[in-house]
């Protein structure tokens, strides 16, 4: 697959004390929802603002849409919602599209054409000539939404999209984003919300103090920590989760946190069978019985807590463990 | 494209204008002002008012030409040294202070630096879009008081849309200042204030620089006259002594130069006027030194008040400058008094005034702006938002 970001090595430091990115590598591909997950101050609004020339790096080596990163022009094939906006409130929402568009270089017609087409899209038609002043959060995300979008842009990065946007709003812009994929654009998602990413994201990265710790799609992430999971109704001792381990010979359990749980690193019912009968032998009455997938949730609570420094916020400052 | 975003940019900052009531206030201000010239009348009677005479006013065609009225009293002293640069300046400052802070304000930059248009582009153009409120308002107020002085008064000058570019050049100096203060700071208070706190030291600067001149000037005027009064003195002694000798010895005191200290003794006023001299030639030093330092520190800044009189220097033809008569100035009785013209001291004044090159004015005042605008380029350039 085509790369549409392909960078490595990004680094950026902050006044020689704050080490925000330490050597980024990332790699999207041509026409997927890519998300990049991570706590607060892992360095996600940073790499995204590196690609914009927004922020420069320390270091960075890799290309956007072909073209090396830092490349002004190229950006008049991106579109960009950041996390935290404020557009100008004496705006309407369809002066904002237009005004927008121009700094892109949308012609004239075209930018007029595609700023009611994009209001109607994300659902604010009715609001075009109102002043953004106006709007509530969710309505301001949605125009920020479409214009991100009004230079019909073959990368849409989208900082926290569905910030602030109620239940509806959040499926119409998954619809959205499914949509602009079906287009063939690349939709790169930053968002906190993992449920949401999970939803709609081919692949994800997750961030942790600067690194990119894990990448891939949901299953190779997964790969190996999903499997049987017998949930009892009490905790299951030390004793006799090792008797039951001892038991399956062969077949890894996957760590969980759980106490109530045992979780073996197998798809085939029939291998998980005598668990349950080992369980009942050692008097455990089982709850629930089935195939489990970590969720995104959990592999990102996981890849935070094995990261020394996981659960604390802020980017990594010189000098501290990596 | 470049032209498609100086567009959009240059719309966008039009829209926030028309979106401030300061700067309609200022426009229906302005027209008041320009409606207030087209009222005012200039016959032999002198000046009217509507339908009223208002001949208690000191003006007289007699005195005070019709170009001279309505160009340098009305449109150039009430309009624009008034009106437009003290006003509308404060007006533009207040609403243009937010230009620079609200470009690179959190959450505001990021989309816009994520278009396709390098910094220093983006910031020149926002610079030139801060300009745009004055730009506006004395375009305005230029068109209408042309038209209001040539229907009324007849007095048809084009050249009063200099005021445009002048104007406009004295608030970009000024707005240099907020531009940076904002750029440092990120905030329009601290811009607002530290430009009006800078324009307080430029005025100060001017009246420094006024006072000193005016003692310097004195001063010169002092030595003059007691440098004549000794040349004089000398002359009269020498040929009293002269022909005190000839009576005395027919032929001896022709060619006889009697010395200094003959003379002194002979005139007791004169080693008054000597020692004077010496005092006041002292003074003239110390003053020089001080106008040449408040000169020195008023060259680095922008000259907001010479820019603003460049208008009157285009406007008006100096020949239509009521004459000021010249005091009679009496002999003193005691040869070491001394009295000064103040005509005179003005005369002199204004030729230095009118002698600072165009090249000083408005060369080091752009000189100043530039260094500015290329310290906020360098630091937009290489800031991180």
């Amino acid at each position: 697959m085509e790369a549409v970001i392909d960078v490595q090595g990004v680094e950026k430091m902050y006044r020689r004390r704050v080490h925000a990115l330490r050597g980024v590598d990332l790699r999207v591909g041509s026409g997927e929802i890519f998300g990049l997950l991570g706590p607060n101050g892992a360095g996600k609004s940073t790499l995204v603002k590196v690609l914009l020339t927004v922020i420069r790096a320390t270091k960075c080596q890799g290309t956007l849409l072909g073209s090396k990163v830092g490349d002004k022009s190229v950006l008049s094939q991106v579109g960009y919602l950041p996390e935290h906006h404020n557009f100008p409130k004496y705006l309407t929402s369809r002066q904002l599209l237009r005004h927008f568009g121009a700094m892109s270089g949308v012609q004239r017609a075209q930018r007029n054409r595609k700023a009611d087409e994009l209001l109607e899209v994300v659902g604010m038609k009715e609001w075009a000539n109102a002043k953004l002043g106006s709007y509530s959060k969710g309505m301001r995300q949605r125009v920020g939404l479409a214009q991100a979008l009004m230079n019909d842009p073959k990368l849409v990065i989208l900082d926290e999209p569905t910030d602030g946007v109620d239940p509806i709003g959040r499926k119409d812009i998954r619809e959205v984003l499914i949509r602009l994929k079906d287009e063939g654009r690349t939709v790169f998602l930053n968002s906190h919300l993992l449920s949401e990413l999970e939803m709609v994201c081919d692949r994800v990265a997750i961030m942790v103090h600067g690194l990119v710790r894990q990448q891939g799609t949901i299953e190779e992430l997964t790969d190996g920590q999903s499997g049987f999971a017998v949930r009892a109704m009490e905790p299951i001792s030390e004793e006799v989760r090792n008797t039951v381990v001892a038991r399956m010979g062969g077949v890894e359990s996957v760590h969980t946190n759980d106490p109530n749980e045992l979780v073996f690193a197998t798809s085939d019912a029939d291998v998980a069978q005598p668990v349950i009968d080992a369980l009942r032998a050692n008097g455990v009455i089982i709850r629930q019985f089935g195939f489990r997938r970590p969720s995104l949730e959990e592999l990102f609570v996981k890849a935070v807590q094995e990261h020394p420094d996981g659960a604390r916020p802020g980017a990594q400052r010189k000098g501290a463990r990596s | 494209m470049i032209l498609m975003q100086t567009k959009a940019l240059f719309i966008d900052a039009y829209r926030e204008l028309n979106a401030k009531k300061l700067f309609w206030i200022s426009i229906v201000l302005s027209a008041l002002l320009v409606v207030l010239f087209a009222s005012i009348g200039y016959d032999e009677d002198g000046v009217s008012f509507l339908w009223m005479n208002v001949s208690f006013l000191p003006f007289r065609p007699s005195i005070v030409s019709r170009e001279f009225f309505y160009l340098e009293i009305l449109f150039s002293g009430i309009g624009i040294r008034f009106w437009l640069t003290w006003v509308i300046t404060i007006l533009a400052l207040v609403s243009t202070a937010g230009v620079i802070p609200d470009l690179i304000a959190s959450g505001t930059i990021e989309t816009t630096l994520s278009k396709p248009i390098s910094r220093t582009r983006l910031f020149l153009t926002k610079y030139c879009t801060g300009l745009m409120f004055v730009a506006l308002q004395v375009g305005a107020f230029s068109i209408g008081s042309f038209l209001a002085i040539g229907i009324r008064g007849g007095v048809w000058e084009p050249n009063l849309f200099l005021a445009i570019p002048i104007v406009l050049a004295l608030f970009s100096f000024l707005f240099s200042v907020s531009a940076t203060i904002g750029m440092i700071t990120r905030a329009a208070m601290p811009a607002l204030l530290i430009t009006c706190l800078l324009w307080a030291v430029i005025f100060l600067m001017n009246i420094a620089d006024a006072s000193l001149l005016m003692f310097k000037v004195n001063s010169e005027i002092l030595v003059e006259q007691r440098e004549a009064r000794i040349v004089e003195i000398t002359e009269n002694t020498t040929r009293l002594i002269r022909s005190e000798r000839n009576r005395e010895e027919p032929g001896s005191g022709d060619g006889y130069e009697p010395s200094m200290e003959e003379i002194e003794t002979r005139n007791q006023f004169l080693p008054q006027i000597v020692e004077g001299l010496e005092d006041d030639r002292e003074d003239l030093r110390q003053l020089t030194f001080w106008h040449n330092l408040i000169f020195t520190v008023k060259t680095v800044l922008p000259k907001t008040v010479e820019t603003k009189d460049l208008l009157s220097k285009h406007l008006v033809d100096p020949s239509l400058y009521p004459e000021r008569e010249r005091n009679q100035v009496e002999e003193p009785e005691d040869p070491n008094t001394f009295v000064i013209d103040q005509a005179e001291t003005e005369k002199r004044m204004q030729e230095e005034m009118r002698g600072r090159s165009l090249l000083w004015v408005l060369g080091t005042s752009f000189l100043f702006e530039g260094v500015l605008v290329l310290f906020c380029l360098w630091r937009f350039n290489r800031r991180d938002f």
